[in-house]
């Protein structure tokens, strides 16, 4: 069956994002200089712009930092999807990430709920890393 | 910052037909509003100087809806132009921005412009504007809805609190024949009953999308007196863009940018909060104006439940807000919303939704205008006088 919603917006920059992704590895660019890890993608640290960089392997662990459930489908595609939860996760390494919550009813998702990381092969080029709730709580 | 106190003044207002209507492109509606504010401030079109054009959101990287074009079309000579992004916040730093110019002598009168067909024609505004479709985050709700659920999370406010915005604002569209929501009272009921998009935000915690067009015009104070209208001075200004990414962002429950750039403009213009009249607020949803009062000091972050209430922020209230219904119960016109409304609240042109004698509210003086843009990443506050 064909997939018919959005994918991700590949380019130049956040092309070994995705390629990681497709290979089921949540990796981000960490700076070589001072060891902060960004995200989204960019050439240069915003904290020092230092210009080297090293694609650290995240855990994939986290919590829930806030999360919004969808009850309109703004695209047809997410019409049997609805309601679905979209959610800002926090890794343990520090950065945030938005993604979604799957495998739990939406009204047991609250802040703070541990989470963990999944990938979803949405096609043959494309994996998402998505989270569910961390097993053993 | 240099003081840029009452050195500038806004000396013209151009609207356009708004709401739904179709068969208009977006450049129709800045070149109407930018016609019509130059005829508002009586003035030639050659001595129309500077141009400031907020491009539509439809058209980011459309080359043909570009400041030059809009000069051509207007038959303008400018030798002070630009396309003004900062988001939601464009028309405050806008003001700004030409009231620098026309201080310092870049150009005399310049027209800062808005329009977009965002409800007939291709709108951008449901659709997965900073990435995240492959998610199924779609619109600017998106961003806002994680905010304001932190919101809930940290500050303990919700739907009582919003509730109480959205009716305030809607018992001013119900004062207002432009506004979209202008037959339409609403109940608490009303509000509750509306159904939830992205939740925590149900339909009434959430703008508009309208067709049309704002624009006004800045000129020095000096030159000001000689315009057809009387003047709206700019007493405060100020600006802060902290620009973080949604999910690295700390400012999601507040602190947001209407802090420090509030407390530059209070400063600049030598008054404190409770100098303010009244308060026209960019309400893209109601959780931001809770941020923006908070921001500017009327009340506590967390406190907003006891402090907004909608008899005082409605026609009679102590605490006017969004006076012509705002984008949530006006239209949705980006910033000019809010700074066009103070302007013809200023002047004393709002008709049955007057402040002051009309709408038993005190006559306004003074009149705070918040402009915020992406997920509150970026700011701006003008404090205009009559």
């Amino acid at each position: 069956m064909r997939y018919e919603k959005p994918l991700p917006v590949i380019n130049e920059d956040n092309a070994p994002y995705w390629e990681y992704a497709r290979g089921h590895e949540l990796r981000m660019q960490k700076c070589a200089n001072c060891g902060h890890i960004r995200f989204p993608v960019s050439i240069v640290c915003p904290k020092c712009h230092s210009l080297e960089t090293e694609w650290t392997r995240l855990s994939g662990k986290g919590r829930v930092y806030s999360y919004v459930i969808y009850h309109q489908a703004y695209h047809p595609a997410y019409k049997n999807d609805i309601p679905y939860a979209v959610a800002i996760i926090q890794l343990k390494e520090g950065p945030r990430m938005e993604s979604n919550i799957t495998g739990c009813r939406m009204e047991d998702i609250e802040i703070g709920m541990p989470v963990e990381l999944y990938f979803d092969d949405v096609t043959e080029d494309v994996s998402l890393p998505k989270f569910k709730p961390a097993e053993g709580g | 910052m240099e003081s840029m106190k009452d050195k500038a003044a806004i000396v013209g207002v151009g609207y356009t037909p708004q709401g739904k209507v179709p068969g208009r492109s977006s450049m129709s509606f800045h070149v109407e509003a930018a016609r019509n504010a130059i005829k508002d401030a009586g003035l030639k079109i050659g001595q129309v100087d500077g141009l400031l054009m907020q491009p539509p959101m439809a058209a980011m990287g459309d080359f043909m809806v570009a400041p030059a074009y809009l000069a051509q079309k207007l038959g303008l000579r400018v030798r002070f132009m630009a396309a003004h992004d900062v988001w939601g916040a464009s028309a405050g730093c806008m003001a700004q921005h030409a009231a620098w110019a026309v201080v310092h002598g870049l150009a005399d009168y310049v027209v800062c412009t808005y329009g977009e067909n965002a409800l007939s024609g291709i709108s951008e505004y449901g659709t997965a504007l900073n990435g995240g479709g492959e998610y199924g985050m779609f619109g600017a709700v998106a961003g806002y809805a994680l905010a304001a659920r932190r919101g809930i999370h940290e500050l303990g406010t919700g739907p009582e609190t919003w509730k109480e915005i959205a009716m305030a604002v809607r018992k001013w569209a119900n004062l207002n024949p432009a506004a979209r929501y202008h037959d339409r009272p609403m109940s608490y009921e009303d509000y509750y009953n509306s159904r939830l998009v992205v939740e925590p935000f149900r339909l009434f915690d959430i703008c508009l999308i309208s067709d049309g067009g704002r624009a006004f015009i800045v000129t020095t104070a000096e030159r000001a007196k000689d315009c057809k209208k009387k003047p709206v001075y700019i007493m405060g200004m100020g600006q802060d863009h902290s620009a973080t990414n949604v999910p690295q962002a700390t400012h999601l429950a507040g602190p947001i940018g209407a802090k420090v750039s509030g407390e530059e403009a209070y400063k600049m213009a030598g008054i404190t909060r409770g100098d303010i009249d009244a308060c026209e607020i960019y309400d893209c949803f109601t959780y931001t104006v809770e941020m923006t009062l908070s921001g500017y000091g009327f009340f506590a972050l967390g406190e907003g439940k006891d402090f907004l209430k909608a008899e005082r922020l409605a026609p009679g209230g102590d605490f006017p807000i969004n006076t012509s219904g705002g984008q949530l119960s006006e239209a949705y016109f980006q910033g000019f919303t809010a700074l066009i409304e103070a302007i013809v609240q200023l002047r004393g042109e709002a008709g049955k939704r007057q402040l002051g004698a009309v709408t038993k509210t005190k006559a306004p003086e003074i009149i705070l205008v918040s402009h915020n843009g992406g997920v509150m990443q970026t700011h701006s506050t003008l404090i205009l006088r009559r």
